[in-house]
């Protein structure tokens, strides 16, 4: 888990789950030069153990990851009382739409198709999180 | 007198598949060879030994957005076709952690230009270390095109230089029409 560079008490906290480290690094650049706060874990396990006990305003998760997946996550989280409703957005290299509906029925609030733009990636944390 | 037919002709039955500038391709089918032709682009090729499932990809980093207030290339594309290319070999059965890389390309053929070949090796280096890929062979940089054979199922590379021929026509491309970073909410 890799803490951040100093933010503002009220900006919105995100955290990415992603197995690649170019794409947390990445990530964690466009965001927090946003103005939000981040925390991020390498996979959906990591991701879980840390949210046993920690808050967020959102979540933002890769798909294809070892030990367990965006799908497995967001399964888990939604069964869990404390993230039942919490927002997750899919963030995928992934364009079909077999997979894009698996991500909708287990629960997940948004899906965004990588490269992505850091703009519109933070306009739809702002709106998921007003 | 004929040959025993016992004998394939295995030449005959090679399927062929040309990997263009911005294409990530995975596969273990072993009758498969990839190929490209590289100026300053760079083909990452990454094998899993243990799965013999292989791919390959073919990459120029963008010019840096007009808005972006960082010099440098964008290398967000980059970045999406190595991760296409890695998701691509797991999806038919590779484990990231068994990969090997090779890198192939990033030539600076235009003495008088930027060095585009260089700032492509040097992300593609910088990619396989942050991911913990072992990179185990280059052939980069320099000032000639290359012509690389792949084949996927066995991890066999074939590099040669091209000299004599045009260098492949390659241009910076911007984002890709692809690449829109679309946002859809549920």
């Amino acid at each position: 888990m890799q803490s951040t560079i100093p933010h503002q008490p009220d900006a919105i906290r995100v955290l990415t789950v992603d197995d690649s480290a170019s794409m947390r690094a990445l990530l964690l650049s466009a965001l927090t030069s946003r103005g939000f706060k981040v925390e991020q874990a390498e996979d959906g396990q990591e991701a879980l153990d840390w949210l046993a006990d920690h808050e967020v305003d959102v979540i933002i998760t890769d798909i294809n990851m070892p030990r367990l997946d965006g799908f497995g996550l967001i399964e888990k989280l939604r069964t869990s009382a404390l993230h039942a409703d919490r927002p997750i957005l899919v963030l995928t290299t992934e364009s079909s739409d077999e997979k894009k509906a698996r991500a909708r029925n287990a629960g997940a609030t948004g899906w965004i198709v990588k490269p992505f733009d850091a703009e519109k990636l933070s306009t739809a944390l702002r709106r998921v999180t007003h | 007198m004929s040959a025993p037919s016992s004998i394939p002709d295995t030449s005959a039955s090679i399927k062929r598949r040309n990997i263009l500038q911005g294409e990530a391709y995975a596969s273990g089918d072993r009758q498969l060879e990839l190929s490209t032709v590289l100026g300053s682009c760079v083909s990452t090729c990454l094998y899993d030994p243990k799965a013999r499932i292989g791919g390959m990809n073919h990459f120029l980093l963008a010019e840096p957005l007009g808005h972006a207030p960082k010099a440098g290339y964008d290398s967000d594309y980059g970045l999406y076709l190595m991760e296409v290319l890695i998701n691509e070999m797991l999806s038919l059965g590779a484990s990231k952690r068994n990969l090997k890389g090779r890198l192939y390309g990033g030539a600076n053929i235009n003495a008088e230009l930027a060095p585009i070949g260089s700032a492509n090796a040097a992300f593609a280096r910088d990619f396989l270390k942050r991911e913990g890929i072992e990179q185990v062979f280059e052939d980069l940089e320099g000032r000639h095109a290359r012509r690389i054979h792949f084949r996927p199922a066995s991890g066999l590379v074939r590099c040669r230089e091209v000299i004599d021929e045009t260098p492949p026509r390659e241009k910076p491309l911007g984002r890709p029409k692809s690449a829109l970073g679309a946002v859809e909410l549920f």
